[in-house]
């Protein structure tokens, strides 16, 4: 963790079954192989969506400099909850910080209930950046971390008005709030 | 090849002999040709050299060669003798191997003789143990047939003998058949008239008859019943039990431990049976069934907690106060009511973690026991442990019940720090208000609890709050306090009359201003003991943690270690606040206060005669009234900041008089005897500072003593003696320039003297 110039906390939310953990795993796997001389970490923090871990995940909103709102973009249920998160996220999230809605499984396209468009209406809404992803076919996975680190990164040198110098990105160190991984697959 | 080569060319040197017409050359020719005669010759007197040894060795080979042809004869014989030893042994071999096969023959022959008496043994044994009742005996032989390959014996028998076998074939089979309803039946009416000894005797008897699931089923089953009658016995027994018992406030936690404890005993005392009649790798299903009955009899030790102690409602309550938080405190829930309760939440967590790890431990351990040889099996056997007990019913009772203890822990966490925050008074003598102690003793204490409880995630939950109680909510507090301000100086005169016009209608008290200095002051004490007292939170909990998950995976260490280094960040944040107070401070009342010291010393001349300098001597124009100031000061102060934060402001104070009197000597003509005044002054001052701090501060006054120096010159060349090469261990912190500047305030040196200088 020392290794980092800067440490990002990234939190995913959402209900039980989008895929965060798969989303997570998806990208760990991935793109990015640990162990470069790496100043921009993102500590991803996957969290389970059933209703008793809900006071756990709570906690953890407030140190998280970005949230991720996950929905299945064949499970309308799963969009309809989004308000709910929302205002979760108000109420014990700090002011300051950057929201991204994803619609996961856009592989099943035959069983896609919620159009793009009305996905992009309520992020807009809600003034989030938006992405369709398929955790399985890895699409546009690696490009919403990418986009979170840069963004934060940008926020991050802005602040501190230091200059800008070449930023790779280390990815590993990946945390789950909860052990209840069996619930999510599907 | 030489000789070829040496033919060839004389072959062409000869036919370029032939042709040669100029005498020089030919009498080259000639030498040539003779040279070459000379060599030939030698290496012909060499060859013949060599005959007579060579004539010797064909002598004596022609004396061998009668002696290879009796070698030739003698080897064919022993050949012919190696061929006809090698046949014999084989022929010998051959008939050892028939021997061994007919002797292996021979001895499953016998085998199968046995196996047959054996099986009218067994078939007449059954019958007569069957009906003697003597199951023990029955099964023993019924297991014995069991393990007889029945095709095997069937195959090697005559056709005659057949009907017999057959006979008794049937006979064990029926025999096998009626033992096991009997054995079921005995052990069910056994379990109906509550005789242990007998439900102990047929359990023993299942494995010998291969029904290991059935009997292991079937003795979980009776196992499990008694569970449920000691369970429903303890709950009638602890609800008769006085509110004012010692153990009333744990009571639902204590029966969760007796049923725990109860499961615990029961496996520790069967094991051994279990592992004797039924073999390792099988405990794991009866505590399956176990666990059936443990999650039952859990959901209703919860189900009666949960009615009894108003959990729902006063979780409810909770949520509702922390929903609307800006409610006035009489509308809130009161906090303090939820300390037994957390408590109790926290020791039935305890207690279930405990046991669960118990439970994984032994199937472990039986499971590792029981299929030793195959990594692979064990591998997927251990899973299966996992996933049965990470979802059984009472893990998920126990997230459902950490949920709400998070929530009310956090709740009362905020509430009660909230409470020290509103209750914050200063006993006279203490550098810090009653608050700082107060809340980190109930984030501490809140903390703590959260550990003791074993949950994982309820520990990094509580972390995270205790981050945001501090870093949020409790700083908040100090750093609204310090925004305030220092009353400043100038500020005072102002208020002056604002205070004295609001005194005269009574509205304000004249220590006002008095008031509001001791709570900035205070609460920079508050800063700085916050900083340290985070650090040494982080500092105790770590060790905590460590200490209570030192077995955890990496995974829940890295977790815990996430959330305990954010508790480190907190601590920075205070260390901001206090950066701020002292920004604060210093504009306020370091800089005002230095200020007219300064100016003190530029309305006293340095441009002196000897006369003056005497009578300063007697009458100090300066230093001395600027030292007791100072002293007032900073008498002020010590008794009011802790010992850190006084040292801060002796440097802070120090920072500022460097500063301030190197502007002022810059600004003032000196003579050789003004220098020497300076001088004097310096050291006093630097003398004084030094009594009243720890710290080092001659380091801050380095270069104004520089300064001296060169204002008690003699003359302006004798600055070399000091610069450059033989500046010697001295480190110069003035630049050239600066340098000339301080030589240019000496009203008796010449500045073309000074510009001529080489620095």
């Amino acid at each position: 963790m020392e290794d980092y110039k800067y440490l990002f906390k990234v939190v995913l939310i959402g209900e039980a079954g989008v895929g965060k953990t798969c989303l997570v795993r998806r990208f760990t796997q991935g793109l990015f192989p640990p162990g470069q001389g790496a100043t921009i970490g993102l500590q991803i923090w996957d969290t389970a969506g059933q209703e008793r871990f809900r006071s756990i995940t709570q906690s953890y909103y407030r140190s998280a400099n970005s949230l991720i709102l996950v929905y299945d973009v064949c499970c309308q249920a799963s969009f309809d909850s989004l308000p709910t998160w929302i205002q979760e996220i108000e109420t014990y999230a700090s002011t300051k910080f950057c929201g991204y809605l994803v619609g996961n499984k856009t592989d099943k396209i035959n069983d896609k209930e919620i159009p793009t468009h009305i996905g992009q209406q309520f992020a807009d809404r809600y003034e989030m950046d938006f992405i369709e992803t398929s955790a399985k076919e890895a699409d546009n996975v690696d490009k919403l971390f990418y986009t979170i680190a840069k963004k934060l990164s940008k926020e991050a040198k802005q602040g501190e008005l230091t200059s800008d110098d070449t930023t790779k990105f280390n990815t590993d160190n990946t945390t789950s709030i909860s052990n209840c991984s069996g619930c999510l697959k599907f | 090849m030489a000789a070829a080569r040496t033919d060839a060319t004389s072959v062409s040197s000869l036919d370029t002999v032939e042709n040669l017409t100029d005498i020089d050359s030919i009498k080259a020719a000639f030498d040539k040709y003779c040279d070459e005669e000379v060599t030939i010759n030698a290496d012909l007197e060499k060859l013949i050299e060599n005959q007579g040894r060579l004539e010797n060795k064909m002598g004596n080979m022609h004396k061998v060669i009668p002696n290879i042809q009796i070698l030739e004869t003698d080897s064919k014989n022993l050949s012919n003798m190696v061929a006809f030893t090698s046949t014999l042994a084989e022929n010998v071999s051959s008939k050892v191997r028939q021997l061994d096969l007919a002797k292996s023959r021979v001895t499953s022959c016998i085998t199968r003789v046995e196996d047959i008496l054996d099986l009218k043994f067994c078939t007449d044994g059954v019958q007569t143990a069957l009906q003697n009742e003597d199951y023990e005996k029955a099964a023993s032989h019924v297991h014995r047939f069991r393990n007889l390959d029945e095709n095997v014996l069937r195959m090697s028998l005559t056709s005659g003998e057949s009907d017999t076998l057959d006979n008794s074939f049937k006979l064990l089979h029926e025999a096998e058949n009626k033992l096991k309803s009997i054995v079921n039946s005995k052990f069910d009416s056994a379990v109906h008239s509550g005789d242990s000894a007998s439900v102990e005797r047929f359990f023993k008897i299942f494995p010998l008859l291969g029904l290991y699931d059935e009997g292991l089923t079937k003795f979980g089953k009776y196992l499990s019943s008694q569970l449920s009658d000691s369970a429903d016995k303890s709950m009638r027994l602890a609800e008769a039990m006085g509110s004012e018992d010692k153990r009333a406030n744990v009571m639902y936690a204590d029966l969760a431990t007796q049923l725990f404890e109860h499961i615990a005993k029961v496996v520790e005392v069967r094991q051994p049976i279990i592992e004797t009649y039924y073999g390792a790798g099988r405990l794991f299903t009866l505590l399956k069934i176990l666990q059936v009955e443990c999650d039952r009899q859990s959901r209703k030790i919860l189900q009666q907690f949960k009615t009894k102690r108003n959990f729902d409602h006063v979780v409810q309550q909770v949520q509702q106060s922390t929903m609307f938080q800006k409610q006035p405190a009489s509308e809130k829930y009161e906090p303090k009511g939820l300390d037994i309760l957390l408590s109790e939440v926290v020791l039935l967590n305890t207690r279930a973690e405990l046991y669960l790890r118990f439970i994984k431990r032994r199937s472990t351990n039986d499971i590792e026991a029981g299929f030793q040889n195959d990594v692979d099996i064990v591998k997927e056997k251990l899973t299966d442990v996992d996933t049965f007990l990470d979802n059984c019913d009472l893990k998920r009772l126990m997230q459902e019940l950490i949920g709400s203890y998070i929530l009310m822990e956090e709740y009362f966490m905020r509430e009660m720090v909230l409470k020290a925050v509103s209750m914050d008074s200063l006993d006279t003598g203490q550098p810090t208000s009653s608050m700082v102690d107060d809340s980190f003793f109930i984030v501490k204490k809140c903390a703590r609890r959260s550990l003791s409880s074993g949950s994982v995630d309820g520990v990094c939950a509580m972390l995270n709050h205790a981050c945001t109680v501090l870093e949020q909510d409790f700083r908040e507090v100090l750093h609204s306090r310090i925004r305030v301000g220092f009353p400043s100086d100038q500020y005072l005169h102002v208020a002056y009359n604002m205070v004295q016009s609001s005194l005269q209608q009574g509205k304000l008290q004249s220590s006002d201003t008095e008031k509001q200095k001791t709570q900035f002051l205070t609460t920079l004490n508050n800063a700085e003991a916050s900083c340290e007292y985070c650090q040494s939170l982080k500092t105790m909990l770590e060790a905590e943690v460590s200490k209570s998950f030192h077995q955890s995976s990496e995974h829940t260490k890295a977790k815990l270690e996430s959330c305990l280094s954010d508790l480190g960040a907190a601590a920075n944040r205070f260390k901001d606040v206090l950066e701020f107070g002292f920004t604060q401070l210093q504009s306020n009342a370091v800089k005002p206060r230095v200020k007219p010291l300064a100016d003190g010393y530029l309305s006293t001349s340095h441009n002196i005669t000897e006369e003056d300098f005497s009578n300063f001597e007697a009458n100090d124009p300066w230093v001395q009234n600027c030292i007791v100031q100072l002293d007032t000061m900073l008498a002020a102060f010590k008794i009011s900041l802790t010992s850190g934060n006084y040292d801060k402001f002796v440097s802070l104070i120090t920072s500022e008089i460097t500063s301030q009197m190197e502007k002022a000597v810059l600004k003032t003509a000196f003579n050789r005897l003004g220098g020497l005044q300076f001088d004097k002054e310096l050291r006093a001052l630097v003398g004084y500072l030094s009594t009243v701090t720890t710290w080092t501060i001659r380091d801050k006054f380095a270069r104004l003593t520089q300064m001296a120096t060169i204002l008690n010159l003699e003359k302006v060349t004798e600055i070399l003696d000091y610069w450059g090469p033989n500046s010697g261990p001295l480190t110069w912190r003035l630049t050239p320039t600066e340098v000339r500047h301080v030589l240019g305030l000496r009203v008796d040196f010449r500045s073309d003297e000074i510009k001529k200088l080489k620095l």
